[in-house]
């Protein structure tokens, strides 16, 4: 009984306390700095738990379909010459890089590669090839042996979707 | 001197307005679109089918955007082409593909059909040259 009256006593203290301006910035400081960090915490805890970590913010339709309408997988492909890759996709759309546009996104080949992070850009190298022009086929040369092609869809910004958009890997032979 | 100018300015806008009216965008000159799939004569069984869109040298960019060497996809069934300088109507006879889509899901009754590609810029309005395909045949049972 004592303690709770000593309690309610020291809080009706600090409470007046605060109110003077001094106490008042602490208190406010404080909180501020609090909130920073359960800010923080609570955004590296929803990183955690929900997979946001591992795709991009540009959300695409569950139900989007990105496949290689050629070369099939196991293909013999002739070498010494160019041959041409098409990009099939379902339920979703195709816009340049930069623009925009709902439920769209532009094609990345990745050649004789995994699949690089993705909630990051996309590199652009031999591996990663671009397409930030709107194209849906191209025209490839690779050296004689065995090669792997996957299509990844990167948003405006060449960041992969949420669910990230790819492609089955398929194996082709360059003899 | 300025007088000049100003005329010249005047004149010029004039002049402009008129090819402005009909002046289109431009395409590539070796761009293509074609059907990948289905093939002409190609018989469908059941009605429904995806309708693969090809493009060469070109890229594809929904509606409403104005961006070089880009346009959208317009599916047309049963139908000729229409006029070049104009929208492209949308109707069951031309299908419009302003979100980028590269592969459309059609039904068709049964029967003898056409399909045909057609782009158009970010106004629905085909390029000059126009970038069309080669008008297929199908039939569906």
């Amino acid at each position: 009984m004592n303690l709770a009256r000593s309690m309610s006593t020291c809080a009706k203290v600090f409470q007046r306390r605060c109110a003077s301006l001094p106490y008042r910035f602490v208190l406010s400081a404080s909180a501020r700095l609090a909130g920073k960090l359960l800010h923080k915490y609570l955004a590296l805890a929803i990183l955690f738990f929900s997979g946001v970590a591992f795709a991009g913010s540009t959300p695409a339709p569950a139900n989007a379909f990105l496949y290689i309408g050629w070369p099939n997988n196991d293909q013999v492909i002739s070498a010494g010459k160019p041959f041409r890759v098409w990009f099939g996709l379902r339920n979703m759309g195709v816009a340049p890089k930069d623009v925009k546009f709902p439920n769209t996104g532009h094609h990345h080949l990745l050649i004789d590669t995994e699949l690089p992070p993705l909630d990051q850009e996309i590199p652009s190298d031999k591996n990663h090839l671009h397409f930030g022009a709107g194209e849906t086929e191209t025209m490839v040369e690779l050296s004689p042996g065995k090669h792997t092609l996957q299509l990844l869809m990167g948003d405006d910004r060449h960041i992969p979707h949420n669910p990230p958009v790819y492609s089955k890997k398929i194996s082709i032979t360059v003899k | 001197m300025l007088r000049a100018k100003f005329f010249f300015t005047l004149v010029m806008i004039v002049v402009g307005i008129a090819p402005a009216v009909a002046a289109r965008t431009p395409s590539p000159e070796n761009a293509e679109t074609y059907i990948i799939w289905p093939p002409d004569g190609a018989v469908i069984h059941g009605g429904k089918f995806w309708v693969r869109m090809g493009l060469r040298n070109m890229g594809v960019c929904p509606k409403g955007i104005n961006l070089p060497n880009v346009g959208h996809h317009h599916v047309l069934i049963d139908t000729d082409l229409p006029s070049m300088d104009e929208q492209i109507a949308s109707d069951k006879n031309h299908l419009h593909f302003g979100a980028g889509e590269t592969e459309a899901r059609i039904e068709l009754p049964p029967g003898k059909h056409t399909l045909q590609l057609l782009l158009g810029d970010h106004d629905h309005i085909p390029h000059d040259p126009p970038v069309y395909s080669k008008k297929i045949s199908i039939t569906v049972q």
